[in-house]
């Protein structure tokens, strides 16, 4: 933990800013919920990490997708993550939104999220550990330092194609396009 | 007792059978025009707590199985005075300690079309507008068969025994491109 | 004044779980509001069609994703009933303990969300913490923090370890040596009366004509427990009250939470004394090749919200052929909470929602 390193905050000050104030944005997208509350609460304390949840998405720079998602569910993802200012950082969590975990004969759950919007980093396991959400955090500051978590640069890039992947899931969008340049744009 | 309850509805109602495989379940299959009337006359009896309504579909009889569970709140309690003192008059003999009726019947599967019991139970409500979505019954009367839980269209409701759900997911969510794959 | 529709949820802070609402309101009186859920659906009771009757426990407790012990409890009655399995004396014991303790810890998630909605952020800290206690209790005894899988046909997976008996008494001497200060700095507290008195309020007429059950019936005053009426596990050995309010509002359906809360914990401590000794389960047959006798089955029990109902049937395979599940947030999240929401204001919308006690993935399932 470089967090008291003052030679880094001099040299990227942007990037010591995202790694430490991971804010989260309190969406309930599935039953991987369940574990959000003790890690905000007292005995895990997420806010050792600077992750705290926040009411809206244009406060958030962090989108912890907590569990299954279903095709209507998918809609108010696109929705809030589009809302969110960059940079922002995606994180799927648990097995469900990584490949359907064991919902994947269901008629009603996305299998695969990252279809639709770009993720940084999976937390696999059904239900995983509080531990494990720790570990991602420290794994994404790791990929911030690095400056690979780059999801949101991605989406911006190939808008095209996931706006094509989202209206194929959900029918007709009725909300306007985010970008108007991007791979696969017309 | 259970036998006075069913002696009662042999008694009104023709066409029906009745069958107790547990002391505290009464099993009655119905004909459709008479579900109604069966339903008011328990509630009337103080069965007043319409647990859920179910569907099954029988698909080799080419039939569709409503199923009403019907329970009563006054019969739980315990103590004896509860039962007295309760306003729907049912004494502690009318009624088989928290048991449950499940009433049946059968509607063909090609037009499946039924009437509503919210005029006799409030509640069922939601339960009629979740079997039309997910098997395609119509409910006449109901004032809001809009969808419930559902956000795509499906050719054959979801529940049905056709509807094949892992096909569903092969011709649709897997036929959805990876936006890696698709660049090069 | 004009009319408006707003869309309350699904993201929206003071939301339980992943559901919206449709409000239709007039300056910030609700004239009609309109439950919208299926967010959460993944039609398990599809799913559960094309798995073998033990692939499905996994499947089963995720539907309610707060306390998915009474889920595997009534699917495993359910299996029982249709098969006519026995169930050995001691299992009953550990499983009702276990059902009480995942009550408890239930029901301190909802006192979480209700103290932390209403502003008592120290008495949300307490609960959650609390509830980490427990769920310490079921990962010592089953493996796992949240989904557990230990309700068996025939039993449960495996009997109490050496001074498990030990710990639970424990954990539950800590958190009941608390109840004096969640009284001080919440129940007795004037803000919370204030909070939430006349709040939601329902009458018990309304409640029973709408299909409510669990803590909404008893806080209009009605004793319905099915713990006690159709009694099931080994709730009929003990000796145990319900508890009732009379005004059927948010004030008195946190009470009775409270209160049976406090009763679990005391039925735990009788069930552990009085729990014999014997064997934990019967051996089943080999699952992979397990065909049950046709029929069907409808089985409920009393979960931390209300009277939970399964409706299987089985056609003599290796699956069942339909399940339906009857749960206590169906009517209380789609009927009774368009009821309340009328003429409500919008800021009580949460304050309404979460006293209410709605799981949306057991609304939708």
């Amino acid at each position: 933990m470089d967090r008291n390193d003052i030679k880094k905050w001099f040299k990227s000050p942007d990037k010591m800013g995202d790694k430490y104030s991971l804010w989260a944005i309190y969406f309930c997208t599935g039953c991987g919920i369940i574990e959000i509350p003790p890690v905000i609460t007292a005995r895990w304390d997420a806010e050792r990490f600077g992750v705290i949840p926040v009411a809206t998405p244009r406060q958030s720079n962090l989108f912890l997708i907590t569990g299954y998602v279903s095709v209507k569910t998918l809609r108010a993802i696109i929705r809030t993550y589009e809302q969110m200012p960059e940079p922002k950082y995606t994180v799927g969590f648990g097995s469900c939104p990584i490949n359907g975990g064991m919902y994947w004969d269901s008629y009603n759950t996305i299998k695969h999220l990252d279809k639709y919007i770009p993720i940084d980093g999976w937390i696999a396991g059904c239900m995983p550990r509080p531990e494990a959400i720790f570990v991602a955090v420290t794994h994404l500051w790791t990929l911030i330092d690095q400056g690979k978590a780059k999801a949101y640069v991605k989406y911006r890039e190939k808008y095209g194609l996931y706006r094509k992947n989202q209206e194929m899931a959900l029918g007709k969008l009725d909300w306007p396009p985010l970008y108007t340049t991007g791979g696969g744009n017309d | 007792m259970i036998s006075a309850l069913k002696n009662d509805l042999e008694s009104i109602f023709k066409d029906i059978q009745i069958s107790a495989p547990e002391d505290d379940r009464l099993i009655i299959n119905a004909q459709k025009d008479a579900v109604l009337t069966i339903l008011k006359f328990f509630k009337d009896k103080g069965y007043d707590h319409l647990a859920m309504i179910s569907c099954t579909d029988w698909i080799e009889e080419d039939e569709f199985e409503l199923i009403y569970i019907v329970g009563s709140y006054s019969v739980y309690a315990p103590a004896a005075e509860d039962i007295t003192s309760d306003k729907s008059g049912v004494s502690k003999e009318a009624a088989f300690n928290g048991g449950n009726i499940l009433l049946k019947t059968r509607i063909s599967r090609k037009d499946p079309r039924f009437i509503t019991a919210i005029p006799v139970f409030e509640n069922s409500e939601p339960y009629e507008r979740e079997i039309h979505e997910l098997f395609g019954v119509d409910f006449k009367g109901h004032p809001r068969l809009t969808p419930l839980f559902l956000e795509r269209e499906y050719k054959i409701p979801p529940f049905r025994k056709d509807f094949d759900t892992r096909r569903y997911v092969k011709d649709f969510f897997d036929q959805i491109p990876f936006v890696e794959n698709k660049e090069k | 004044m004009r009319e408006l529709e707003l869309y309350f949820g699904p993201q929206h802070l003071g939301m339980v779980g992943n559901f919206s609402i449709t409000l239709k309101v007039e300056g910030d009186r609700i004239i009609e509001a309109a439950a919208n859920p299926g967010y959460l659906h993944r039609g398990f009771e599809k799913l559960m069609e094309l798995r073998t009757w033990i692939q499905n426990f996994p499947l089963v407790c995720r539907i309610n994703v707060v306390e998915p012990d009474p889920m595997e409890m009534i699917y495993a009655m359910a299996v029982e009933k249709l098969a006519n399995l026995e169930v050995p004396e001691r299992a009953h014991y550990i499983r009702s303990i276990y059902l009480e303790l995942s009550r408890v810890s239930s029901h301190l998630f909802g006192l979480w969300a209700y103290s932390n909605m209403l502003g008592f952020d120290t008495v949300a800290q307490w609960a959650m913490y609390h509830r980490d206690l427990v769920l310490d209790l079921f990962e010592e005894l089953t493996g796992g923090r949240v989904y557990h899988i230990y309700i068996w046909p025939g039993g449960v997976r495996r009997d109490f370890p050496d001074g498990f008996k030990d710990r639970i008494v424990n954990t539950l001497h800590t958190i009941g040596g608390c109840v004096p200060d969640y009284d001080a700095a919440f129940f007795n507290n004037r803000l919370f009366y204030e909070r939430s008195k006349g709040i939601g309020q329902i009458s018990q007429e309304d409640a029973k004509r709408l299909g409510g059950v669990g803590q909404v019936l008893r806080a209009t005053g009605v004793k319905h427990d099915i713990r006690k009426a159709e009694s099931y596990a080994a709730y009929n050995s003990i000796d145990w009250d319900i508890h009732t309010r009379e005004d059927g509002d948010a004030y008195s359906r946190i009470w009775v939470i409270r209160n049976e809360m406090i009763e679990s914990v005391h039925m735990i401590f009788k069930l552990l004394d009085a729990m014999p000794e014997g064997d934990a389960y019967k051996k089943v047959q080999n699952p992979f090749k397990w065909k049950i006798p046709k029929g069907e089955a409808y089985v409920k029990i009393e979960s931390s919200r209300g009277e939970l109902g399964l409706y299987m049937v089985s056609n003599g395979g290796d699956k069942p052929y339909r399940v339906n599940f009857r749960t206590p947030s169906y009517t209380h999240g789609l009927t009774i909470l368009e009821k309340m929401l009328r003429n409500a204001s919008i800021a009580d919308v949460g304050n309404i929602m979460i006293s209410l006690y709605v799981v949306a993935p057991e609304i939708d399932r």
